[in-house]
């Protein structure tokens, strides 16, 4: 493998300079507010070069010395078409403009092309928020975790559960980033609401297979989070009051041009109403949350820049001072992106990350509290070189440092538990890669990377080993700042693609991923209490690899897309609990799990309507997930519990004239898998229930429709503001939540199934205002 | 964490899945104004009202919110029979009985056939087994066997020739210092519970299972508790189950209160846990299954060899 890499960039070096080329590179902006655009398109009219911008919206285009037009291009904004002469090397920044208001047509939205037929990436899906805007969703909040759940192969774990499956993954194997900053626990308000606030959030991209080297970490998803920089022109500010929040954005140039900053604020008022009231036993509760996104930018010079910017959230909620929960994330990001030359861009990251929930029990003589924390320390530095328009390397470093504090018990004196402070984990992340976006040809191009991660697992702590009944036969005891054990996995990873004629392409890919760090949850819901802990000795990092065909093809002139992608995924050293298993001790957690394999394979077609009055998309997922795990369901295959066979979902916004837009999207899927019982018996006087396997039954069918209206009212000259309608579930279906299984309490001796349904008719309305 | 005491673990799962089961958790507030209003006759929201206009629309819009619970079909399959042994020992003259019962199908009501003619033999230590008698049918009895705290026995059934074992081993027996009422308050809900307190022995490893009766009528719902996070401390908890709402458990002042508390070995401990996890029917558990039974040979129940104490009071 490391010869051929050497031969390649051996071979690419010569190449390029075979020729006499020029690079024209900078930075593609919006001219309005100065934001960067990540994954703006540049082609080259008259030539088969198209690059994209990066995360930082810098783009580098090397090319024979000529005269060239480009066209820059990205959604909501007008296409910039620009001359070029190119007999030296150019440093420019390119300007893109919003679509004006004022227009007297109906302004004719484009679709930001989520996949491309060109280019080797695949499994990746991209939502810009303004495309999120219109889709209705719950309480009218513009959730992007929530939308993008209506693309295929990214499901929702359910309703008010912000849990997501990608690909028949687990929660836990999405590395959701904010900012590249990992968020531990993605939820507000026990799940209803993710901790996005889509105000301060530029991008969204998801990537469901295919993933590039420079990310890695988790088995199943990256959904990498990009929040805007700020306008660096004016000083705007927006904001919406909403029916369970309200939130408010400002921001503004600190120098223009040079350094901007943003600042936006989200907060619940639930508590207002609890507080209204004279009853003691209600206005001493509370529950809500409220977040906070900051971000500055500052221009160095021509080569530098800086960004500093954090994310900051918190959860509580009280009942009657008996039972307080509090829980957050706080992030923070300090890059430096520094252009060496017009070739080589590079960014180094120092990145913070930090989940920790606190419960306070007072009741009687009882006063205990419960601290839990997660928290990184995490370096990355990356290298982007652009030799010449064949080849795009990026090569780069990670290092993690992470802190997992299970738990720490204060009680008072007189309360019934002891202090107690379970071991502090300690451990050491460190990945190194390399990848090369290689075209060979006009039709075939080619991106081979890999990723070398490591996992050391440090001291001081014990460590046990455990016999195969769950029982610890022996334990190690490991020093301060010892490494105890080191795990190293090679994660290869490989796309193809070939270009069929202009509008159409097949690609495939090949990805291995490693995950080192687990949740470890058993409730069907995600909880602020869900434990996430390290690798050990038993517990053996997650492996999965991953192959995927797809299809990808413009109609009608690029106003649709179709793409249809399937793959096969086997997941390696999948955990899971023993029967009846206590995992409430976190020190011998290990004594309750058991691991075993997995695997997911399915098929996902996406057909897209990218502009015009009528935008949307259509995507429809067939998809299996199975696990195999000895100790579990006689040994045998069972589904997962995220299993869902077929997932169809249809969105579109219709845009009716120049100040009315109605959207609607509808859901639907067939029941994920459970485990239902198949007989019952007597114990203790009582029924309970007798299980046979494990999921292998199926919830009732899922469907749902959401329509939504917005209306811009008056714009005055610098005062726009909308008002926006929804209603969720519009046809009242009762979907079942839940099912569970009791005694008939009119007729205690027959026992009935009992489903509960959440949302029925969920209207809302929310204003939006901006100046 | 300390919510293997269920005192944590019954509220937390309380507040988590019985506030997403309703539904209501966004409008928590006029959820509870709607029912202090049902309760009291008080309506708390004409307050709310001069306040805030909107109040009454977002009422409204609570209701919509509700959460609609129905009964359904949904033809669960049928599985064999299986035999279910609930044996125990205790330390009390007379008490040593075993139960055996088959397991049913969902669909057939709850009157489970109950298994005669069996042989039931109950050994301490390795003395000689004492064989139980059939009193009524599928129960079996031995009016002679005590048990004594720190012995092991063990336990053998025989059903048209398949052998059943189990061992379980009686712990020290721990003194139930106090039994009272206490009155606790959260979202506008006012109940009594059944607090007690003893003391927790030194030493990891202590087992407790409470047994709740309201004028002689037990309580179904499943109370335990292991010294994991309270070893050697003065325990005082609460016999709450949230997710219980029978009304004939509910506390009332003048009810005579009773509750027995059993110490139990680790492996009866972790059989009710795993059996209130995973066994009751609740839809809490992503993976609900059977619990870990200390009886060989594929039956389901226990054999519990455990210490007994019971305390009375009257709710004020």
């Amino acid at each position: 493998m490391t010869k051929t890499l050497f031969v390649l960039i051996l071979f690419t070096a010569l190449q390029t300079s075979a020729q006499q080329k020029h690079t024209i590179s900078g930075t593609v902006r919006n001219k309005k507010t100065g934001e960067s655009i990540i994954g703006a398109t540049i082609k080259v009219l008259l030539t088969p070069e198209a690059i994209t911008t990066n995360e930082y919206g810098f783009y580098s285009l090397t090319l024979p010395a000529g005269g060239y037009t480009l066209h820059v291009s990205h959604v909501g904004l007008n296409k910039l078409t620009k001359q070029i002469s190119l007999d030296s090397n150019i440093t420019t920044d390119l300007y893109l403009e919003e679509f004006t208001k004022e227009l007297d047509e109906v302004v004719v939205r484009s679709i930001n092309p989520g996949r491309s037929v060109t280019g080797t990436q695949m499994g990746v899906e991209r939502l810009s928020i303004k495309e999120m805007k219109s889709i209705p969703q719950l309480f009218g909040e513009r959730d992007p975790l929530k939308a993008i759940q209506l693309l295929p192969g990214i499901k929702s774990a359910g309703e008010g559960n912000s849990g997501i499956f990608v690909r028949g993954g687990a929660a836990d194997q999405n590395l959701i980033l904010l900012d590249e900053a990992p968020v531990y626990n993605a939820s507000h308000l026990l799940g209803f609401f993710s901790t996005f606030n889509s105000d301060a959030i530029k991008d969204i991209t998801v990537y469901k297979g295919g993933m590039p080297a420079q990310y890695g970490g988790r088995l199943s998803s990256v959904i990498d989070i990009r929040m805007n920089d700020g306008n660096n022109q004016d000083l705007s500010v927006s904001g919406g009051i909403g029916l369970i929040s309200s939130k408010l954005n400002i921001e503004g140039p600190i120098q223009k041009d040079r350094s901007s900053f943003l600042l936006s604020g989200r907060t619940t008022y639930v508590d207002v109403f609890l507080k209204l009231s004279n009853d003691s036993s209600i206005n001493s509760n509370a529950l809500g949350f409220y977040d906070l996104n900051a971000k500055m930018n500052y221009t160095l010079g021509k080569k530098d820049r800086l960004f500093l910017s954090g994310y900051f959230g918190s959860d509580h909620l009280n009942a009657g001072g008996n039972f307080k929960l509090n829980w957050g994330n706080g992030t923070g990001t300090l890059r430096w992106n520094h252009i060496y030359n017009n070739r080589v861009f590079s960014n180094t990251s120092l990145i913070f990350s930090n989940y920790n929930y606190q419960i306070k029990v007072k009741n009687g003589a009882n006063d205990v509290g419960i601290f839990s924390q997660i928290r990184d320390w995490n370096l990355k530095e990356e290298f982007q070189w652009n030799p010449g328009a064949a080849h795009k390397f990026r090569i780069g470093l990670n290092s993690i440092y992470h802190v997992l504090r299970p738990g720490d018990v204060t009680a008072s004196g007189t309360s019934s538990f002891n202090n107690l402070i379970f071991q502090k984990r300690y451990s050491w992340e460190n990945a190194a890669y390399f990848s090369d976006a290689w075209k060979l040809n006009e039709k075939f191009s080619l991106t081979y990377g890999a990723r070398l991660s490591a996992f050391s697992i440090l001291g001081k702590g014990d460590f046990y080993n455990i016999d195969n009944d769950g029982r610890i036969t022996d334990t190690i005891r490991v020093a301060d700042g010892k490494i105890y054990k080191t795990y190293f996995n090679l994660e290869p990873r490989l796309a193809v693609s070939y270009m069929l004629n202009n509008t159409s392409s097949v690609k495939a890919s090949f990805v291995r991923n490693t995950q080192y760090l687990h949740l470890i949850s058993n409730s069907t819901s995600a909880n602020p209490t869900d434990k996430w802990v390290g690798s050990t000795n038993n517990i053996k990092p997650e492996i999965s690899d991953q192959v995927s065909i797809g299809y990808y093809r413009d109609i009608a002139d690029g106003k649709y897309e179709l793409t249809a992608e399937a793959y096969y995924k086997s997941m390696q050293r999948q955990i899971d609990y023993r029967d009846g298993s206590d995992v409430t001790d976190p020190d011998a957690l290990e004594t309750q799990l058991l691991y075993g394999k997995g695997r997911a394979y399915g098929v996902e077609i996406l057909m897209r309507k990218k502009s015009g009055r009528l935008t949307g998309w259509l995507s429809y997922t067939l998809s299996k997930t199975e696990k195999k795990i000895n100790g579990i369901n006689n040994n045998q295959w069972y589904n997962a519990r995220q299993d869902r066979t077929h997932d169809i979902a249809i969105v579109g916004a219709y845009q009716l004239n120049k100040k009315w837009t109605v959207s609607a999207n509808w859901i639907y899927y067939t029941g994920d898998a459970v485990s239902f019982p198949s007989g019952k018996y007597s114990v203790n006087n009582a029924t309970y229930f007798y299980y046979t396997e494990r999921n292998g039954y199926r919830m009732p069918t899922y469907h749902r429709l959401d329509v939504g209206a917005t209306k811009l009212l008056k714009t005055r000259k610098r005062f726009s503001s909308e008002l926006s309608f929804s209603l969720y579930n519009a046809y009242g279906r009762e979907n079942a939540y839940t099912i569970s299984f009791r005694d008939n309490k009119d007729d205690p001796t027959r026992t009935e199934a009992v489903q509960t349904a959440l949302f029925r008719f969920v209207p809302s309305i929310s204003y939006n205002f901006k100046f | 964490m300390p919510s293997t005491d269920f005192f944590l673990h019954a509220l937390m799962e309380f507040l988590f899945t019985t506030f997403k089961n309703t539904g209501r958790l966004m409008l928590a507030s006029l959820h509870i104004f709607s029912r202090s209003k049902k309760k009291s006759g008080y309506c708390s929201l004409n307050n709310l009202k001069k306040n805030y206009r909107l109040a009454c629309g977002a009422f409204a819009f609570s209701c919509t919110l509700s959460s609609c619970t129905k009964v359904i079909d949904i033809g669960l399959n049928d599985a064999d029979k299986k035999y279910v042994i609930e044996g125990i020992v205790t330390d009390q003259q007379g008490t040593c009985m075993v139960k055996i019962t088959q397991s049913a199908n969902f669909s057939s009501a709850n009157n489970f056939p109950v298994v005669t003619g069996a042989t039931v033999t109950v050994k301490d230590g390795n003395g000689t087994p004492v064989t139980l008698i059939e009193t009524i049918a599928g129960t079996y009895q031995s009016a002679a066997l005590s048990g004594v705290s720190g012995h092991t026995y063990t336990l053998s059934v025989t059903i048209n020739g398949k052998l059943f074992n189990a061992v379980s081993a009686m712990p020290q027996r721990v003194n139930l210092d106090s039994l009272y009422i206490q009155e606790l308050t959260g979202f506008g809900n006012s109940t009594k519970y059944a607090n007690i307190l003893f003391r927790d022995p030194p030493g990891k490893g202590n087992a407790y299972r409470f047994i709740q009766y309201k004028n002689n009528r037990q309580n179904k719902s499943i109370f335990i508790l292991n010294d994991d996070f309270s070893d050697g401390r003065v325990i005082t908890t609460f016999l709450a189950d949230f997710g219980n709402d029978d009304d004939a458990d509910k506390i009332e002042s003048g009810n005579t209160v009773r509750v027995e508390l059993q110490c139990v070995d680790a492996a009866i401990y972790k059989y009710w846990y795993g059996l209130e996890q995973g066994g009751t029917g609740s839809s809490n558990n992503a993976t609900p299954g059977n619990p870990v039974s200390n009886i060989s040979g594929g039956a389901l129940g226990y054999f519990s060899a455990h210490t007994v104490q019971f305390k009375t009071v009257i709710a004020p």
